[in-house]
């Protein structure tokens, strides 16, 4: 058995050796660049709903770069001082596990804001690896991590209940059409569109609605986009969570896989997934989101924005918009459904993170931490006057909710495809 | 003619210096985007490296405004330094008028540089983050610059702006002076990652 002295020195030589490896051309940059002139500091969410020093991104920034060149810079080996460097001690690797997954949400905000775009957000991604490597990341997301795979290992045994459930769901969707042809077909070979829902009857109900009036060639995946191990930035693991998903494609023979409004796992399956393969995949990519403002653009599903009278705003999910690119889309979506839209200011490339992302909202006891730092958000509602707060992310949306109650904010928090069904004409 | 050695020599070191880091990215990995595009990489690079880094286009620029503002010039001042400094062998050549601009510029980039001083020391954020080769560096752009100025008002002054133009070339590759390098790695790798999601274009609608 390890002695405790050294299990902590074992943990220092893998951190080390992690932090050499993981390194890429992106994150040396990101780690070079950077000359501490603090004009980052508003840019972060914490930072504005709590403003000190370590809410900064160029203090957490910091943290790594000094370990990194006390391990890897010729100078700084010799003369760690003259960089800052301290020791490198157990304690710092604890520091910097929770600082890579507390008071950062990967937004990437602070990276637009920087004079010279440094990715701090991706320096945090390799602290998360360094911590999930030894031992020092959230035990609930390693937790759900493991339990995707282990869902996906013992298929057969939850196949039946997860195609009873449907069942039922599917007895919903015919209720909302009236019609007893509404289908939610899963697992059927031929359809065009393999749409991946997340856990929980509103991200299967609304979409087979949708899908259903317009007539869509689709099938119901077995498991959830979502994917904690990329919050874990381990690679491995997350690579084994997508795979079920692009295997499940493979098999019904889809040409995309649509993915259920979720920020990280559109980011993930669209962006990720085919560089971890090191090749594109073999099908389209696409959020709801996305096929449903071509279902309004082609007239597939028609919409009435009378049907939603209601001041209504839209909140950027980070995955999806600074990172994915999609902001045009819902907007299109909402303003056919919604006679009321109002933006928040700022928005699109620079909305700010509702602070619930990269896994904050599963980690029950940074609960206070992340409301916190959702602050500014709540108020960014406020100043719209809105009652509804649209988003198409369900961490977003958990956070909003929980937002709305501890700021008294009086909104109700919905996504596009369920703001759609509301709307339908 | 030592100094004029000694800032040949931080030249040469300068050169090697940032060979050697070019290769070391170089042999780093780097993953490209794979899937299909949303947008265009080129036109993220395009925009990542000009209107990508207007002061209108960053919030954090108009509230940092002075820090922006004194970046850019004494940046630019620093370049045009590194210009004087390659021709400055012919310093007697130069048409007067010329050189008494160029002492204004220098000593105007002097300034702005030791301003930098101030606010590191002045910001409690800034003081608590800032590192010796922080200060360092400053000192020796600062003298570089001040010596820019005084070569260039006084010729007796040009082995004093070799000399520490050397030093400081030399010291380049070793602390955060290195910077000015992977500043066009950071530009680049972010508009080709958000161009090629179309996330950095023109306009957005």
């Amino acid at each position: 058995m390890n002695s405790p002295t050294k299990t902590k020195q074992n943990k220092l030589i893998i951190a080390k050796e992690m932090l050499g490896n993981l390194v890429d051309r992106r994150v040396l940059t990101a780690l070079e660049v950077c000359v501490r002139c603090g004009i980052c500091t508003e840019s972060c969410h914490y930072y504005q709903s709590n403003p000190k020093i370590e809410h900064t991104p160029y203090y957490r920034a910091e943290l790594v770069r000094r370990l990194y060149r006390r391990f890897f810079d010729p100078v700084g080996r010799v003369f760690p001082q003259w960089f800052g460097a301290g020791e490198t001690t157990e304690d710092l690797l604890s520091k910097l596990a929770e600082t890579a997954f507390s008071s950062c949400t990967l937004c990437q905000r602070c990276t637009l804001a920087c004079p010279f775009g440094v990715e701090t957000a991706e320096i945090m991604r390799i602290t998360r690896s360094v911590a999930t490597a030894t031992g020092n990341a959230p035990d609930i997301l390693v937790e759900l991590a493991n339990a995707a795979i282990a869902k996906e290992e013992n298929a057969e045994l939850f196949r039946d209940i997860y195609l009873d459930q449907i069942k039922d769901l599917e007895k919903e969707v015919q209720d909302i059409l009236g019609s007893s042809k509404a289908r939610i077909p899963v697992g059927e070979k031929g359809a065009r569109m393999l749409y991946v829902p997340l856990a929980g009857a509103h991200t299967i109900v609304p979409q087979a609605v949708l899908f259903n009036i317009a007539q869509e060639s689709w099938t119901l995946g077995m498991f959830e986009a979502s994917n904690y191990a990329v919050f874990l930035a381990d690679g491995v693991k997350a690579k084994h969570i997508a795979e079920r998903i692009t295997k499940e494609a493979e098999q019904v023979k889809a040409k995309e896989i649509i993915i259920a409004e979720c920020g990280h796992a559109y980011t993930t399956m669209r962006w990720d997934v085919p560089k971890w393969r090191g090749s594109p995949l073999p099908f389209k990519v696409r959020s709801i989101i996305e096929v449903l403002d071509e279902y309004v653009r082609e007239g597939r599903l028609h919409l009435d924005s009378a049907q939603n009278s209601q001041p209504t705003t839209y909140h950027d999910s980070c995955n999806l918009g600074r990172k994915g690119g999609i902001f045009e889309e819902p907007r299109r979506v909402i303003r056919a459904a919604a006679s009321d839209y109002r933006e928040m200011t700022p928005n699109r490339l620079h909305s700010y993170c509702c602070g619930g992302g990269s896994g904050l909202v599963a980690v029950e006891e940074w609960a206070d931490i992340r409301l916190q730092a959702g602050k500014l958000k709540a108020e960014q509602i406020r100043q719209t006057g809105a009652k509804i707060v649209v988003t198409s992310c369900d961490n977003c949306r958990h956070q909003i909710k929980e937002l709305s109650e501890r700021h008294d904010l009086g909104i109700e928090v919905t996504s596009v495809s369920e703001l759609a069904v509301k709307s339908l004409a | 003619m030592v100094t004029a050695g000694l800032a040949l020599a931080g030249a040469a070191i300068l050169v090697a210096g940032t060979v050697t880091i070019m290769v070391a990215i170089q042999r780093r990995p780097y993953q490209a985007e794979i899937a299909p595009t949303k947008g265009s990489p080129g036109q993220g690079v395009l925009y990542a490296f000009t209107l990508g880094m207007a002061p209108w286009a960053k919030e954090s620029a108009r509230r940092h405004w002075v820090a922006y503002l004194r970046g850019i010039v004494f940046h630019i001042i620093i370049f045009v330094g590194g210009l004087f400094l390659i021709a400055s062998p012919w310093l007697t050549e130069f048409p007067s008028l010329l050189r008494v601009s160029l002492a204004a510029l220098f000593a105007l980039g002097a300034a702005l540089t030791f301003a930098g001083f101030g606010m590191r020391l002045s910001d409690p954020a800034l003081r608590r983050l800032s590192t010796p080769d922080d200060y360092f560096a400053l000192a020796l752009v600062t003298l570089f610059l001040a010596s820019g100025a005084a070569s260039a008002a006084q010729i007796e002054f040009l082995p004093a702006f070799w000399a520490i133009s050397g030093i400081t070339m030399a010291y380049v590759p070793f602390g955060k002076l290195r910077h000015f390098l992977y500043f066009f790695y950071e530009r680049a790798f972010l508009g080709l990652v958000f161009g090629s999601r179309g996330v950095l274009k023109w306009k957005h609608e």
